[in-house]
């Protein structure tokens, strides 16, 4: 069984093509982060495969079964800023999604305020939440009738890195539980920590589809990052585009490079031959954010 | 319909509810449709028969047939189906403008369609759930103002000429006709704020909308008159076209909508000795003369099945922004 598939999947709003020709399809259990810069279709896709907007072409399936549907029963979604009742409380907009959707048992409000560390806020009306009370609590409503396949657009948007963290983990524990998860999200290190495989579009068109590590290979990343301290910040940066690599200024004598994997052993060596005095050498791993920046280019900015 | 949207329908119902009466709009309404009513009328009939009772005006017992007329309980719950049908706008039409506001405009400003249809996707159930949730509402609040008047009625019958004396059978039916035809309004309703995508300036529409409609056919009617004899308004003679155009007051939205609230208006003035056919003027637009309930109801069955078809419509197709 597929979790969720698209074919040809495409979105057209007059004369701008949201998104064009999108196919993909996620395994049960999987969970797929969903990168593009603003503009790239990721919302709209992801709107289509709940059911919300109609494609102009192409279709959506979700569990075998064809969007909409009553597969869209199973699914639990976050799309863009979340909304709720502002004169209810927390724990009312969760009953009043329970009672809406059916066959929610009254605990399991409970479980899911718990899950999300809600359960003392829960009794307050939603105007008075900050923008991460709400995340919290949007997340909480997905997972009220524990679906088998979560859309989750921005999911950690507005959290401070405590409730990032806790998002993650809680991710991670619904995954485990072979809930299928497809999140967008702006913050690339947690996609990072969080996915094993990556969806890339661009303008509506998916760039890249595969494992992580296939990301940073599809970009050429053989490289690795340093970041050079030498005593002066000016020969440094000659004797790196002597060498041919393209050095961008860091600090006040400092650079970083990337490197070809196999030149990484005689950067050292070539700039002492060059007379260079270097005091300092960090080598990092390529992240996927480099890695994401190559792949939509200088203009691509992460949404 | 399955059983599984026939579930699913039941759950919308129960959540909208759930939501509705939560709002302190409701109460508020309810509060000045059941309470300040009676309450003038009763204060006002306790006036007349303290300073008229029984005074050279009384002559023939006139006073008491008045108060029997708007004070006693069948004379409240009388006056609770008619007087929101004689403000301007309706009470009628503004319940309906504030429960669509609640059940359907909110929706939009609150951007919670994404989420209801997220939760609920089977969207034919949500508006079918949506229009029961809102005919309900309205349900309470006829059915609150029939019982709140005439336990008011009661009361005044302990310090007032009144008894409990009245035609309840037909005070009764005509309340659960009018409920029935505010379902075209609650359509009409629906269908605004689906169609022009704001929920602010649907219920503001709904209010004025028909009324402006009808008031520019009056204007053209009158300008028509005016004009002189042309081959065109000559050919529009020839094919009858006047006969039918005379002929569309009596399928105008208002007119049939309040039919069975204005129904009961006529034995009334007749109570307050107008003899009957008599030339009300103005009044007798007001009343919606010519227009029997039969035909009233016809109409506004018509009317909702049109804006039922095009609000299911537009639900079912429109992407969910």
């Amino acid at each position: 069984m597929t979790a969720i598939a698209a074919a040809g999947l495409t979105k057209r709003y007059g004369r701008v093509l949201a998104v064009d020709g999108l196919s993909f399809s996620i395994e049960p259990g999987e969970i797929v982060g969903f990168l593009g810069p603003n503009g790239a279709g990721k919302t709209t896709t992801l709107r289509m495969l709940a059911g919300l907007v109609r494609p102009s072409r192409g279709g959506c399936r979700l569990l075998d079964r064809r969007v909409p549907g009553p597969s869209l029963r199973e699914v639990g979604t976050m799309i863009e800023e979340p909304s709720f009742y502002p004169y209810l409380s927390g724990r009312a907009n969760l009953r009043h999604a329970a009672i809406l959707h059916g066959g929610v048992p009254e605990r399991r409000l409970d479980e899911v305020l718990e899950f999300v560390r809600m359960e003392r806020a829960a009794d307050k009306r939603v105007r008075a939440y900050s923008q991460g009370m709400r995340q919290r609590l949007a997340l909480a409503r997905a997972l009220l009738w524990k679906p088998k396949v979560l859309l989750l657009d921005e999911p950690t948007n507005g959290l401070d890195p405590a409730g990032i963290a806790e998002v993650r983990a809680a991710l991670k524990t619904v995954a485990v539980q072979g809930v299928t998860v497809l999140i967008s999200s702006h913050i690339l290190p947690e996609i990072e920590k969080l996915v094993e495989r990556i969806l890339a579009v661009d303008k509506g068109s998916l760039r890249f589809d595969g494992p992580l590590q296939g990301l940073l290979g599809a970009v050429g990343v053989n490289t690795v990052s340093y970041e050079l301290e030498a005593i002066d910040g000016r020969a440094l940066l000659d004797a790196l585009a002597d060498m041919g690599l393209e050095p961008s200024p860091h600090g006040d004598a400092g650079a970083r490079v990337a490197v070809p994997e196999a030149r990484a052993p005689e950067l050292l060596s070539g700039l002492a031959s060059k007379g260079v005095k270097v005091l300092e050498a960090r080598r990092g791993a390529v992240s996927l954010e480099d890695a994401y920046l190559r792949l939509v280019g200088a203009e691509g900015r992460p949404s | 319909m399955t059983g599984t949207m026939l579930a699913a329908v039941a759950n919308v119902v129960r959540a909208e509810l759930f939501k509705g009466f939560r709002k302190r709009r409701f109460y508020f309404l309810a509060g000045l449709y059941w309470v300040l009513l009676p309450a003038v009328a009763l204060i006002t009939a306790t006036v007349l028969d303290h300073n008229l009772g029984g005074s050279f005006a009384d002559q023939g017992g006139q006073i008491a047939q008045a108060l029997q007329g708007f004070a006693s309980p069948f004379g409240l719950a009388r006056l609770a189906l008619m007087a929101p049908a004689l403000m301007s706008p309706t009470g009628y039409i503004i319940a309906v403008a504030l429960f669509a506001g609640l059940f359907i405009g909110e929706e939009r400003t609150q951007r919670m369609w994404k989420t209801v249809f997220s939760v609920q996707p089977a969207r034919m159930a949500v508006l079918t759930g949506k229009v029961i949730a809102g005919m309900i509402v309205l349900a309470v609040l006829l059915g609150g103002a029939l019982i709140v008047g005439t336990l008011a009625g009661v009361l005044g019958t302990l310090f007032l000429p009144t008894t409990f004396a009245g035609p309840w059978g037909q005070v009764a039916g005509l309340f659960g006709l009018q409920w029935l035809q505010l379902l075209a309004a609650l359509l009409l309703a629906y269908l605004l704020v689906f169609l022009v995508r704001s929920g602010t300036l649907g219920i503001i529409l709904v209010i004025f909308l028909p009324a402006l409609l009808e008031g520019l056919y009056t204007v053209l009617n009158t300008l028509s008159v005016l004009r002189p004899l042309t081959r065109y308004n000559a050919v529009f003679q020839a094919l009858r076209l006047r006969q039918a155009w005379q002929a569309l007051p009596h399928y105008f939205f208002n007119a049939n909508l309040y039919a069975p609230a204005r129904h009961l208006l006529q034995p009334f003035l007749q109570s307050t000795g107008t003899p009957q056919g008599a030339d009300l003027g103005p009044l007798g637009n007001l009343l919606g003369q010519g227009i029997t309930l039969p035909h009233a109801a016809a109409v506004m069955a018509g009317y909702a099945v049109v804006f039922a078809a095009a609000t299911a419509w537009l639900v079912a197709r429109r992407d969910v922004e």
